[in-house]
């Protein structure tokens, strides 16, 4: 593993990384679930941890199912994990059985100490990025990740700042800002492109908009009335967006 | 004793205990091939269990009963029954927190005093489980059959309470069966609502029986059966404490275990301990205890129509209701983990401890669970089906108490508990000698039933699975 890690991208591009992005990739690995090749190509230049989970019914013990399924979950997450190995990544598996996802995933997102986490949705070719920028966000961590992954120079990135109406948020500034950062980190400027919109109800423009990009990139949204009523909004837009959404940790 | 620590041996299909041995912390567990187990109920979760298993029996069932048995004394007997579970769930604390895994009672025998007395306990408790449910089954229909009169449907002549119970015993299973998300959860509010409608009753009815709101009661003799019954109703209401070991057999479950398994268990037998002995208390003084007996099941409904009015009547219709649907919902669950833990180590056919293709849950385990219920709910004689279950859980708490001396006099190099309990000869001692002892105060009946049980259990064992070893395996 230690030699692989010579061929990350701060050393075989221009890119000035601060710190190597770290994904985390929950697969619902009994399901079913699992990563489009385009997908995997695109993720390869992170450090990607793959979890595969399986959520079990509060009447199952997790040590039965266990049991039973471990061997299983374990040939479907190698098989992921070969097809990262494939595409040059850099990869590490765990296997956890749960009756509680998102403890589980918020738990390892932390001992990984990972940049951010995938929310899976079906993808074809990987063309164009989207960032939509809401609110507070880790920028630096943003701008690691998105230069990074857009290394091969093929790909472009659209930032986009949302503002609601009568909000504080500054979008244009938070943008601008955006742009220098991703530029500081080498990314050429023409991969980038900024727009910036008002929105009444960000999530649904931001799930709107998804058929026009190929991957959504995005901030966590600190707590909130809204987010305890209805959960995250990456995660809201996740199940209406019909792009992967990447999502940014909050350090 | 206690040279062979590996288990073995083989079952008459030629299963053998399946070794999954586990390390980890507070927040999972890691099996051997390393995968992670989550730990997802925490210490409210814990309480909700013990709490949500107890006190459906004790105050919406029992006051009735044990009232017109020993007058007024049957609050003594209700403390009796939590002194007795004190001893007990210290412990099955201390025990609990050196082995945290799913199967409570029957883990800790089977591997301080060896195979026979944990297959015995393990398939009596099993029915012992069965049985709870089945009486609270039948305590849920009376309750419905006391809402729907208090509604004005005509049921009299019908055999509707039965009916019921057999009814919502089929829908409980089913429920499992399919798999639930959230059940969880509402199970954590349902306890809240209860406790909160209790706490609330309780201040009203006992500030009212002492003369703050109107004229004193007039006060009762507080023995007019003498001293014996007070100790036969304890080994009859005994089934109301029968909930802080079911926090034991999630124990695979619990976060942080070292911790919470024994503020868990200790908590809610306290906390269940004070409401039993407070409504005693108010429901002797509002009615006397000759007239609250012919109440039977629903007395605690009476209590509140004469304290609060029919607002109060409908409340306590409600949280019976509750009461009985989250009792017999968690003991259906540790019955079908209790299962899975003894076919685990090969006592049951192993294909107990499968789990459904399709809704992920342990299906056979679950029917073993269902299924034997709904022939003793068609039974239905409350008394007897408490007093059974009291029985066989009462024969795994001496026993458990017995585990713990055993485990602290053997001292295996993996036995470090987190929770050690103070003076443990005595506390335990006690506990064993108080838990054999409330059985011989039950009726002739379930002694008998119980002793079928206990035999029939160690008969399986020496046919089925005569060679397996299990004591000091990990």
């Amino acid at each position: 593993m230690a030699d692989e890690r010579s061929e990350t991208p701060m050393n075989t591009d221009s890119r000035t990384i601060r710190e190597p992005p770290r994904l985390l990739i929950p697969i619902e690995v009994l399901e079913g679930e699992s990563i489009s090749a385009s997908l995997v190509e695109f993720l390869a230049p992170a450090e990607v941890v793959l979890l595969g989970y399986h959520d079990l019914p509060e009447q199952t013990p997790t040590e039965q199912a266990s049991m039973q399924y471990e061997e299983k979950a374990r040939t479907a997450i190698d098989d992921i994990a070969d097809s990262f190995r494939g595409a040059g990544g850099n990869v590490e598996t765990r296997i956890a059985f749960t009756h509680d996802r998102d403890q589980t995933v918020d738990r390892v997102a932390a001992e990984e100490s990972v940049t951010g986490l995938l929310l899976p949705n079906p993808v074809g070719e990987i063309e164009e990025v989207i960032v939509p920028i809401r609110g507070a966000i880790d920028v630096d961590r943003l701008a690691d990740l998105v230069a990074t992954l857009l290394e091969d120079g093929s790909r472009r990135v659209t930032l986009w700042g949302l503002a609601e109406e009568g909000d504080e948020f500054d979008a244009e500034a938070a943008v601008e800002y955006t742009r220098n950062t991703l530029s500081e980190r080498g990314l050429p400027d023409d991969q980038v492109s900024t727009e910036v919109s008002v929105a009444e109800s960000p999530v649904w423009d931001i799930i709107e908009r998804s058929s026009e990009f190929d991957v959504i990139v995005m901030g966590e949204g600190g707590p909130g009335l809204l987010t305890s009523l209805f959960g995250d909004p990456s995660e809201r837009i996740a199940e209406g967006a019909v792009a992967p959404v990447l999502v940014v940790r909050n350090r | 004793m206690g040279t062979n620590d590996e288990a073995g041996g083989q079952n008459r299909a030629g299963d053998e205990p399946e070794e999954a041995s586990t390390s980890g912390d507070g927040e999972t567990t890691v099996t051997e091939e390393g995968s992670e187990l989550e730990r997802s109920i925490g210490l409210t979760g814990g309480l909700s269990i013990g709490i949500g298993t107890m006190i459906g029996a004790g105050i919406f069932v029992f006051p009735g009963l044990a009232a017109g048995d020993a007058g007024p004394a049957a609050a003594a007997s209700f403390a009796i029954g939590a002194v007795i579970a004190l001893l007990v769930a210290l412990p099955a604390s201390e025990l609990a927190t050196a082995m945290p895994k799913s199967g409570g009672g029957y883990y800790y025998i089977s591997r301080a005093l060896g195979t026979l007395p944990g297959a015995v306990v393990g398939i009596s408790i099993w029915l012992g489980l069965v049985f709870a449910t089945a009486f609270y089954l039948v305590s849920f229909g009376s309750y419905a059959a006391a809402l729907l009169s208090e509604a004005g449907v005509d049921v009299a002549g019908l055999p509707i309470v039965g009916t019921l119970a057999l009814l919502f015993g089929v829908v409980l299973t089913v429920v499992n069966l399919v798999g639930t998300e959230n059940a969880a959860k509402l199970q954590n509010y349902v306890v809240g609502l209860l406790l909160t409608i209790l706490v609330v009753f309780l201040s009203y009815g006992g500030l009212d029986v002492l003369g703050v709101f109107g004229s004193e009661s007039t006060p009762e003799q507080f023995l007019p059966f003498g001293v014996m019954p007070v100790f036969t109703t304890a080994a009859l209401v005994f089934t109301s404490y029968l909930g802080f070991a079911q926090v034991a057999t999630v124990a695979g479950d619990i976060k942080d275990p070292g911790r919470n398994l024994p503020l868990a268990m200790v908590g809610s037998v306290l906390t269940v301990a004070v409401l039993y002995v407070a409504t005693i208390f108010v429901a002797t003084s509002a009615f006397g205890s000759g007239r609250l007996a012919t109440f039977g099941e629903t007395a605690m409904v009476e209590v509140a129509r004469a304290l609060v009015g029919d607002a109060g009547a409908m409340a306590i219709l409600l949280g019976g209701l509750l009461a009985t649907v989250s009792s017999a919902n968690a003991s259906v669950l540790s019955t079908s983990r209790a299962v899975f833990a003894v076919s685990k180590d090969a006592l049951l056919p192993t294909i107990a401890s499968r789990v459904n293709l399709q809704y992920g849950t342990p299906h056979i385990a679950l029917s073993m669970a269902g299924g034997p219920v709904l022939v003793l709910v068609a039974f239905g004689r409350v008394e007897v089906l408490a007093e059974v279950a009291s029985f066989l859980h009462l024969v795994m708490y001496g026993l458990m108490c017995v585990a713990l001396i055993a485990m602290r006099r053997d001292e295996p190099e993996w036995y470090d508990p987190d929770f050690q309990v103070p003076a443990h000869r005595a506390v335990a001692g006690t506990g064993a000698v108080a838990s054999f002892g409330l059985i011989a105060f039950m009726q002739r009946e379930s002694q008998i039933i119980g002793v079928a049980i206990m035999i029939a259990a160690a008969g399986w064992y020496k046919y089925y699975a005569g060679d397996v070893r299990l004591k000091g395996a990990l």
